[in-house]
């Protein structure tokens, strides 16, 4: 991929022309300094991101399809970072949904400068991150997996979970318990009753 | 279509508004709204056997709820066996995933009535399964959940697309929801392809007639004051509930909010009504907005379980409402609900406590001694008041039965006692069945001999609440606190003291009197059900609670006789003199009466339905004298909800009548069936030289995961003309073209995966085997197209990554992920029309295929439960290969509870197999000493 020159590793590179762009005002947490790239913004070594207005869009409907083609292809990410400030969005967007399936962009949208210019950050901070917090991780604790684990069937809240192992003791008694043991504990109504018993009896597929 | 009314057809509808009905419907489509409680069932059974009877036709019922397909499935066999219907099949039902494809085809060829649950209907009918052309009729049961995108009108829309001959009569019982947003009825009816609405509210003319033409049902009004700790509580409450709302208000402006009052606070619904209103916002509320609407509910209960629940389990139930609002351990945040800070909240608690004993006592004292009454408590030990004046009533009853023995009428002396939900139910008979006996030490000096009193209950109740009581804030303490894991309560003689579950020899006298009947049974079922040393303390604690009434339990009616111990031995009970105590049931409340044929009815809690049920029930028998008892507690909650109800289904109904008047005729209701659509599709002429013209020769068509049918979009999909496969899929919800592959997430359902990582998951899988994935983020209709805003600016993302930074994430780590933003399923369908345009059709066997493990290829009946699905997910050091392990491996939920830990590690690797088995078997009672996961 091509980079780049004096690329400074730590500040987003913008082009000039993005210059009285109110969301560069929004842009705190992370240095950045201009400098001459065909994107408007870079946010790594292969993440770049043009900005648009969708009431500009509306406008020039033609603007952005000749920026993303002066990228000629460069950056393997390339954010199509898009301000929705107008109130018949619906067209444009779906317009731009089709464009970014041909032309390789990824949509983000912003409503407000503040977020455009925090996504701005967040690319570039995370530049280097690894995508641990959104990758399969439960609690440490054993109450809320408890509670996580009852609360799965529909309208069984915190309060009965708690109500439930408590009178039982352990998730495996609560778990082979009757319904009409069930019954008795305070906040358990029928419905509940049913569906938790439901999901703890009903197999897990079907046999052939 | 009358040609098989010809039949001989033996029908079970009394009153002459049923008979007209029955008559109309059988003339023509329409859709019936008729006032809670006149037998709106009875009429669906009728009509339904009339078609039966006939023989060789294949009828939907849609919208049945599992209940109602029992009663239906009973009335039918009923009615069939009555007018000795040869042809007549009755009613079958398809209501599980379970039932295999080849089966359910089966069945439709043979015909005749079926229930089916509408997400298999709707699956059947595209896929082919079910021919609508074949279809004799359909009958919708609560039409008023037919909304224009919900599966029941996408099934109609299907069923009229092909079917114009077929008949459709639609049935509703709430006419509530009928006047909600703009010409409702009319709307509703466009949903359901009707052009004729019936209006039956219980003020019309023939069924007014019907009722009170005869014998009008006696009616004995009782307001029964409330304590003054109740009445306190329920200020307390009221005054919470308020304060709840003046903080949704604060935090909420520029939100319709005038009906955000106390007085719409009692509603049934207030919850949903204001989450409704506060759903276009949702996702830019705040947590503490959320809560409060959370609270809402919760305050709700309490204020229903106040009225119902007796002192000592009201008690109960609010020290597990404040154990479960306690903060997690660690947690700095200060996110207790708003509520509890009030002073009301204190009142409510402490006056609870008043209710139930005074004096404070010590934890140590409680792990001593089991079954006894610490020395610093005193009992205090309040009764419901509604007991004693059921006590009254019936004293009355048997003086009334002994004056005039044998009326001439054929109804039975049975005594039939109507209460809101099974708990009471069970209170009642509980409290019946003990009320003429006495604690010992009162029973000595004693004169007044059969006053009749809760007390030896209440005692009960309150021994096994000091039990519990202890475990529960040993349980909480270990849960909830760190610092407090010092306390050290050894576990052996918790249990040892548990196990006894009879008093300690010291402590004997205060059980003499009543120890006799209820104190054996309790040890004998502790005894029997001895199976580990936790169980039997268990066991012994839930023997407490439920005396000697297991084997009744179940039947849903028991006869008591206070003065004569139940013997061991089965027999038919006397209808005469028997007390069935039953919960109302809906439509099902009929039956009992018909069953039990009472001559006394006595309400325990208002219902305005079941007073019309028992007014249908008295002109539908004129030799039957019934005399009601109606009760309700003064100046209440429920007495409010109850006149409020009633109010506001005689306002829905005269609503309704006004927009009928003056509704616009519909001329063509199929007019969306356009054929136009088609031929346009077929000379597409910005296909440059003809050259793909094959490739649009077919309509277009998409494969969608069976499990997407819960959401609107298939059926919108549908409506775009495009052809929509049901498939089981693996990798991605909707597959557009060979190449485009969408997985659809709701901005609810993007938190949630985000959270536990599953989308990262199924971005994986799909980056695997298509060239375009995709991420759809689709907004509600009705809500605002923003994200919430972030938390906060200032805090960094380092603390807790919001949603912006979690996107960000993704996608700087699937480069090749496209994201589509999507205000409204019906702007969805618009951009897949786009997506599609030009491109080749998928092939539904290859997207099947995809992302299947090859050892399970080939194996159809991959159906997995979703619940149990999601529950394996939050088991400890499970990943998705180990949950697949598990779901082909074991049977169910309760297997894997109760499996060996040797066995356990066998199957899934020693550590993920210990901690699953920790998991299910370690005791929340003991000190958390294993070191933490």
């Amino acid at each position: 991929q091509a980079l780049p020159s004096r690329s400074g590793p730590s500040s987003i590179l913008v082009s000039p022309r993005q210059k009285g762009n109110p969301i560069l005002n929004s842009v705190r947490t992370v240095a950045w300094e201009y400098s001459d790239i065909p994107a408007d913004y870079v946010v790594g070594a292969t993440t770049c991101a043009l900005f648009l207005s969708l009431k500009y869009h509306r406008l020039h409907p033609e603007y952005i399809f000749n920026r993303i083609r002066d990228l000629k292809g460069q950056y393997k990410l390339r954010i199509l970072l898009t301000m929705v400030d107008i109130e018949n969005h619906e067209d444009s967007l779906r317009d731009l949904s089709k464009t970014s399936l041909i032309n390789n962009v990824t949509i983000m949208l912003a409503w407000s400068a503040q977020e455009a210019g925090r996504y701005l950050e967040l690319f570039k901070t995370f530049e280097h991150a690894a995508p641990t917090s959104i990758k399969a991780q439960q609690s440490e604790h054993y109450s809320d997996r408890l509670v996580d684990f009852i609360t799965v069937p529909r309208s069984i809240n915190k309060t009965d979970a708690l109500g439930l192992v408590s009178n039982f003791g352990s998730v495996r008694t609560a778990i082979n318990a009757t319904p009409e043991e069930i019954g008795l504990i305070a906040g358990w109504g029928e419905k509940k009753v049913q569906r938790w018993c439901n999901a703890v009896r009903e197999p897990f597929r079907v046999k052939k | 279509m009358s040609n098989d009314a010809r039949t001989a057809v033996k029908l079970s509808l009394p009153l002459e508004f049923q008979q007209d009905i029955f008559k109309e419907l059988r003339e023509d489509n329409e859709l019936v709204i008729l006032a809670r409680g006149l037998g709106i069932l009875r009429i669906v059974t009728n009509l339904l056997h009339s078609y039966d009877a006939a023989g060789n036709n294949l009828i939907l019922l849609v919208g049945a709820s599992e209940r109602e397909n029992v009663w239906i499935g009973e009335a039918l066999a009923e009615h069939a066996a009555v007018s000795q219907a040869a042809k007549a099949r009755g009613l079958s039902l398809v209501n599980t995933d379970l039932m295999t494809v080849g089966t359910r085809e089966k069945m439709y060829t043979q015909g005749g009535i079926f229930s089916i649950t509408s997400r298999i209907l709707i699956i059947d009918l595209l896929s082919g399964l079910v021919q609508p052309e074949k279809i004799t009729g359909v009958v919708v049961l609560h039409a008023e959940k037919v909304t224009a995108t919900s599966l029941e009108a996408f099934i109609l829309r299907i069923y009229r697309q092909k079917n114009k001959e077929g008949f459709l009569k639609a049935f509703s019982d709430s006419p509530e929801p009928f006047t909600t947003g703009f010409a409702p009825l009319a709307n509703m009816m466009k949903n359901l392809f009707l052009q004729k609405a019936a209006l039956y509210p219980r003020y019309h003319v023939a069924v007014a007639n019907s009722l009170e033409g005869r014998k009008r049902a006696e009616v004995i009004e009782l307001e029964v004051p409330m304590t003054d700790a109740m009445r306190d509580i329920q200020n307390a409450v009221l005054e919470c509930v308020e304060a709840s709302i003046s903080e949704l208000r604060r935090s909420n402006s520029g939100i319709e909010m005038e009906d955000w009052t106390l007085d719409s606070a009692l509603h049934r619904n207030f919850d949903t009504i204001i989450r409704r209103q506060l759903d276009p916002v949702w996702h830019r509320t705040t947590f503490k907005t959320r809560q409060v609407v959370r609270d809402l509910t919760l305050l709700r209960t309490i204020l229903h379980a106040l009225l119902t629940y007796d002192a000592v389990d009201f008690n109960r139930y609010l020290d597990t409402v404040l154990a479960a609002s306690q903060p997690p351990p660690g947690s700095t945040k200060q996110n207790q609900s708003p509520w509890l800070f009030l002073d009301a909240a204190d009142t409510i608690f402490t006056v609870a406590k008043r209710r139930v004993y005074k004096g404070k006592f010590a934890n140590q004292d409680l792990a001593k001694n089991t079954n006894a009454m610490p020395e610093g408590l005193e009992p205090v030990l309040e009764e419901q008041p509604k007991w004693a004046q059921l006590a009254e009533i019936l004293q009355e009853i048997e003086q009334d039965a002994y004056l005039n023995p044998t009326p001439q009428d054929s109804s039975n002396g049975a005594i039939l006692v109507m209460c809101g939900d099974q708990n009471t139910c069970r209170q009642i008979r509980e409290y019946l069945q003990i009320m003429y006996i006495k604690p010992a030490d009162e029973q000595d000096d004693d004169d007044e001999e059969n006053e009749p009193s809760a007390k030896f209950l209440m005692r009960r109740k309150l021994r096994s609440y000091l039990t519990w009581k202890r475990d529960f804030t040993n349980f909480s303490a270990a849960l909830f606190s760190e610092n407090q894991k010092a306390i050290n309560t050894s576990t052996e003689n918790k249990v040892g003291s548990g196990k006894s579950g009879r008093p300690p020899p010291n402590k004997r006298r205060r059980m003499r009197g009543g120890g006799a009947a209820p104190g054996t049974t309790r040890t004998d079922i502790g005894a029997v059900r001895t199976a580990g040393d936790r169980d039997a303390h268990i066991a012994s604690l839930m023997a407490e609670l439920q005396p000697s009434e297991l084997e009744t339990m179940q039947k849903g009616e028991i006869g008591v006789d206070p003065l004569d111990n139940m013997e061991d031995y089965y027999e038919l009970f006397n209808m005469n003199d028997l007390i069935v105590v039953h919960p109302y049931d809906g439509d099902l409340d009929e039956h009992v009466l018909e069953e039990t044929k009472p001559r006394y009815v006595i309400m325990y809690e208002p219902d305005a339905a079941f007073i019309r049920r028992i007014e249908v029930y008295r002109s539908s028998h004129t030799d039957r004298t019934v005399k009601v008892f109606f009760m309700y507690y003064g100046g209440s909650v429920e007495e409010q909800r109850y006149l409020s109800g009633v109010r506001r289904e005689k306002d829905a109904f005269s609503r309704l009548i006004k927009e009928r008047g003056n509704m616009a005729m519909t001329i063509n209701p199929h007019a969306n069936v356009d054929p136009q659509e088609d031929f346009l599709r077929k000379i597409n002429t910005r296909i440059a030289g003809g050259g793909r013209l094959a490739a649009t020769a077919q309509p277009p068509r998409v494969v969608v995961d069976v499990r997407e049918f819960r959401s609107s979009l298939p059926s919108l999909l549908h409506g775009k003309s495009m052809v929509v496969v049901p498939c089981m899929l693996t990798v991605g919800d909707y597959v557009l073209t060979p190449h485009i592959c969408i997985e659809r997430k709701s901005v609810r359902d993007l938190i949630g995966s985000f959270a536990n990582g599953r989308l990262f998951n199924q971005v994986e899988a799909m980056m695997e085997h298509y060239k375009s994935p995709m991420l759809l983020i689709e907004f509600d209709a009705g809500k605002s197209f923003t994200l919430e805003p972030f938390t906060d600016l200032s805090a960094g993302s380092a603390a807790a990554p919001d949603l912006q930074s979690k996107l960000v994430m993704l996608a700087l780590a699937f480069p090749r992920l496209r994201i589509i933003w999507s205000s409204s399923p019906y702007q969805t369908a618009e951009i897949f029309l786009a997506l599609k345009n030009q491109a080749e059709e998928p092939d539904p066997m290859r997207a099947v295929q995809l992302g299947l493990d090859p050892g399970m290829a080939g194996d159809e009946a991959r159906t997995f439960g979703q619940v149990t699905q999601e529950m394996l997910r939050t088991l400890p050091g499970l990943n998705e290969k180990v949950v697949t392990t598990l779901t082909l491996e074991v049977e169910n939920m309760t297997e894997l509870a109760n499996m060996e830990e040797k066995d356990l590690c066998k199957l899934i690797g020693t550590d993920a197999g210990r901690r699953v088995y920790r998991f299910f078997n370690r005791s929340v009672y003991e000190d958390f000493t294993v070191p933490t996961l």
